[in-house]
């Protein structure tokens, strides 16, 4: 804090960087020893006056590179920086992060605690900065990104949210068990849904919009053949014959084109073969139902799509979010936080864009957890809310982040780059845009989050 | 022949103890002490410029026929003297001043050194006589009021403390190594305010007692013949190579007490004057010079030991900036600012020195 008594107002400002002070003279101080030869002179300094201490403390003085963060004046945070404080009269002081955050006023009655800061306080966020927002957790791998995900998770289910993951690694489905195997406070609310194991769906049971969102984005079914599929799913469903035997049968009979058939019978099988399509009613497991559930009390529904094939994936995702639009449409939902790992892996093109816009606005509020955050559009990093950022230290990644509107380059690049692993940059509306660094606290939950390894 | 060592090593120096008193200049610090213990009170204003000084034109005349050099590596004692004195502020009542010095000698092919200082001192018309007196009387014993200008001006005071340590300097270098060359930064003119004639002499000659041969480097010099710079008057022979001068002559009181050559030691179009004790006969002269090629390192046709002394002592403005914190932190002084009124009337057209 940049404290001006006279202007009676104080600049917030953050330290990014520390260098050393460009104090002339430094180099000739070094170079002088260096005779022709290049070796070191021996020699005695007789310093009666005891200077060499000063010099030694100006040659190793810091430079702190700073960012005004905000304006602090009548009690009140401002953003605005278009003063200067005065050089010669300021009086500096270091803020604690306790003290900046009751300024900033980042509490509330939702607490998460992040984890440590640098001064030993805990940096805690409120919920409800989560509630309504597009986040992103991103580092490279290693770092606790998927730590940082599951203390957000299971934060938000502890406050009664509703969550869903796409877990690509299957780390998730545990996490109602502590580290030693024993149930915790989550264990009734963490419902993994593991496709064409215990999470199938009713062919019946499926609306037609669902399917023809598959068939389209998730198995690229042309829209003429799509066109004749809707004709036929009509037909079966008005006579009540709407299984996956006859729906088979009416493909195969069906008098059309043969390349239609054949495309229409080429998706069919990728259906039938993803396993994760019944048309026995005691087989199938209600999204729905799980979602009711974790709407009463909070909860979690984990989808595994680890040991799941690159289409499947994208079956069972086109099937989870048209099936999440559709109760978040109706109102069965309120809201929604979705979690999703390495997105790129599952998600359509198209589907960025609605997210952050039009998914929004019926609830979905998503986390975008990835190492390679190239893979994430540069529209969402506009529109990010909150960017939880761990160590990069490639020059390109750490360009990518630096475009999110929250936050200016320097301050990304300088911090990011020297953040230990398990320490996060945090930036955005939860910490009121003073970006924070964190060591993410430890949570005694069964992970399953660490790499396999062959030789341990 | 028994090889002997000319140092040897004693609890503060590297060199023998003489007869002279060669622990640390205590009186030096005394009094720097003391001069800024009066100036607690005071602001002062920051200045970096240095003073130099320039020789004294003259009649004279450049033998052109080269004495050629050639170099000898009999082991041989080369060491060097400089000082460096800086303006580091102003006080509303005088001057904040540092000034130090380096002796550096060559001994078994590695350079070692030994520096004396920063002592910074408040020189203000009231003590600037009792700084400098009392310096003098400590260290040399005797003041040569004949030739000693009883009140010099203020802005002259950093140059004659410095002096007052390089002479003691070259004293103690003088009085300590035996058979070896010692280098002085400028020319052995004496006579003028900061070197009085006896005490230059009475240096060469205790030089001359331990077979020492002084060899004073002068980086720039006015002398001229035929309206050139006697060290632009180069022939064109093989190097390295003196070239002799005669007939220098300067109005008493100022008095030379060597002999003037130009020094081309390299064959880099680079040559120096170079003094070089009157008393000692040509050939030792000679052989002098041929003992610094043989056994010193030559950059640009000068010693490195006499760069290295220079170097050593001359003061960075990291430094300066210490010595500024030093007199602020420990003896409370604020630093302000004084309008530079160059800078204020003329904005970047007005630079300091310039009219």
């Amino acid at each position: 804090m940049v404290e001006d008594a006279d202007a009676a107002k104080a600049l917030i400002v953050q330290v990014i960087d520390v260098q050393f002070a460009a104090v002339p003279g430094v180099l000739e101080e070094l170079l002088r020893t260096l005779p022709d030869g290049g070796e070191l002179i021996q020699g005695e300094d007789i310093d009666p006056l005891e200077i060499a201490p000063h010099i030694t403390y100006i040659q190793d003085a810091s430079l702190l590179v700073c960012k005004i963060r905000a304006t602090f004046e009548n009690d009140q945070l401002s953003p605005s920086s278009s003063w200067l404080p005065s050089r010669s009269q300021s009086l500096i002081k270091k803020l604690s992060v306790p003290a900046l955050m009751k300024l900033a006023k980042v509490d509330g009655n939702l607490p998460i605690i992040l984890g440590g800061t640098k001064d030993s306080s805990l940096l805690t966020i409120d919920a409800s900065a989560i509630d309504g927002t597009l986040n992103i957790i991103t580092g490279k791998k290693g770092c606790g990104k998927s730590h940082l995900s599951k203390l957000l998770m299971v934060s938000l289910v502890g406050y009664k949210a509703t969550v869903v993951i796409f877990d690509l690694n299957g780390e998730y489905s545990s996490l109602g068990m502590t580290q030693d195997g024993k149930r915790n406070m989550y264990y009734d609310k963490i419902h993994a849904l593991t496709p064409s194991q215990n999470f199938k769906v009713g062919i019946d049971q499926l609306h037609l919009n669902v399917v023809m969102g598959i068939l389209v984005h998730a198995l690229h079914l042309p829209g003429t053949s799509a066109r004749e599929f809707r004709r036929i799913w009509k037909g079966l469903k008005d006579k009540g014959t709407l299984t996956i035997a006859e729906l088979g049968e009416a493909i195969r009979n069906y008098n059309c084109n043969q390349h239609v058939r054949d495309a229409l019978a080429s998706r069919f099988y990728s259906l039938v073969n993803s396993g994760f399509f019944t048309d026995n009613a005691a087989e199938a497991t209600l999204l729905e139902e799980s979602l009711m559930k974790a709407k009463e009390a909070g909860g979690a529904i984990v989808i595994n799509l680890k040991n799941t094939s690159n289409v499947d994936r994208q079956i069972v995702v086109e099937y989870v979010l048209g099936k999440l639009v559709d109760s978040l449409q109706s109102w069965k939902l309120k809201a929604t936080f979705l979690f999703a790992e390495e997105a790129h892996l599952y998600l359509r093109e198209t589907y960025w864009d609605d997210i952050v816009t039009r998914m929004r606005h019926f609830g979905i509020f998503t986390t975008f957890i990835t190492n390679q955050p190239d893979t994430i559009q540069e529209t969402i990093y506009r529109q990010a809310d909150n960017i939880f950022l761990f160590n990069f230290t490639n020059e390109h990644d750490l360009d990518v982040v630096s475009r999110a509107a929250r936050v200016d380059a320097e301050t990304v690049r300088s911090i990011a780059r020297d953040l230990p692993p398990q320490y996060c940059l945090t930036l955005g509306r939860v910490v009121r845009d003073f970006p924070m660094v964190t060591r993410v606290r430890s949570l005694d939950l069964k992970t399953m989050g660490e790499t396999r390894l062959f030789f341990t | 022949m028994i090889e002997q060592y000319t140092i040897t090593t004693t609890p503060k120096y590297n060199f023998p103890q003489p007869a002279m008193d060669t622990t640390l200049p205590q009186r030096f610090i005394e009094l720097s002490l003391n001069s800024l213990r009066q100036v607690r009170t005071n602001a002062f204003q920051l200045n970096l410029q240095q003073d130099s000084t320039t020789d004294t034109p003259t009649q004279l005349q450049l033998k052109r026929q080269p004495l050629p050099l050639t170099p000898r590596h009999q082991e041989t004692l080369i060491a060097a003297v400089d000082t460096s004195t800086i303006k580091i502020g102003e006080t509303q009542t005088g001057i904040i001043i540092a000034i130090r010095g380096a002796t550096v000698w060559k001994q078994n092919r590695h350079y070692r050194y030994t520096r004396l200082g920063p002592f910074i001192f408040h020189i203000t018309e009231e003590n600037k006589n009792a700084v400098y007196n009392s310096i003098e009387k400590a260290y040399f014993n005797v003041q040569y009021s004949g030739t000693h200008q009883a009140t010099p001006p203020l802005f002259q005071m950093p140059t004659r403390l410095a002096s007052l340590l390089e002479r003691w300097l070259q004293t103690m270098l003088a009085k300590t190594v035996n058979n070896g060359v010692l280098l002085f930064d400028g020319s052995l003119t004496s006579g003028t305010i900061d070197t009085p004639t006896q005490r230059m002499r009475e240096i060469l000659a205790t030089a001359r007692r331990n077979s020492n041969t002084v060899l004073a480097f002068s980086k720039a010099t006015s002398l001229r013949t035929n309206g050139y710079l006697i060290t632009d008057q180069l022939p064109e022979q093989e190097t390295p190579y003196l070239l002799e001068t005669t007939g220098v002559r300067f109005k008493p009181p100022t008095v030379l007490l060597g002999d003037v050559y130009v020094a081309r030691l390299q064959k880099a179009n680079m040559a120096f004057r170079l003094d070089i004790d009157k008393e000692i006969p040509t050939p030792n002269k000679m052989e002098a010079v041929e003992k610094l090629l043989g056994n010193d390192v030559l950059q640009q046709s000068y010693p490195e030991t006499l760069r290295l002394a220079h170097i050593l002592c001359t003061f960075t403005a990291n430094e300066v900036l210490a010595m500024q914190h030093f007199t602020t932190r420990r003896h409370g002084i604020q630093i302000i600012n004084r309008p530079d009124m160059h800078r204020l009337l003329f904005g970047p057209f007005g630079k300091e020195g310039y009219a």
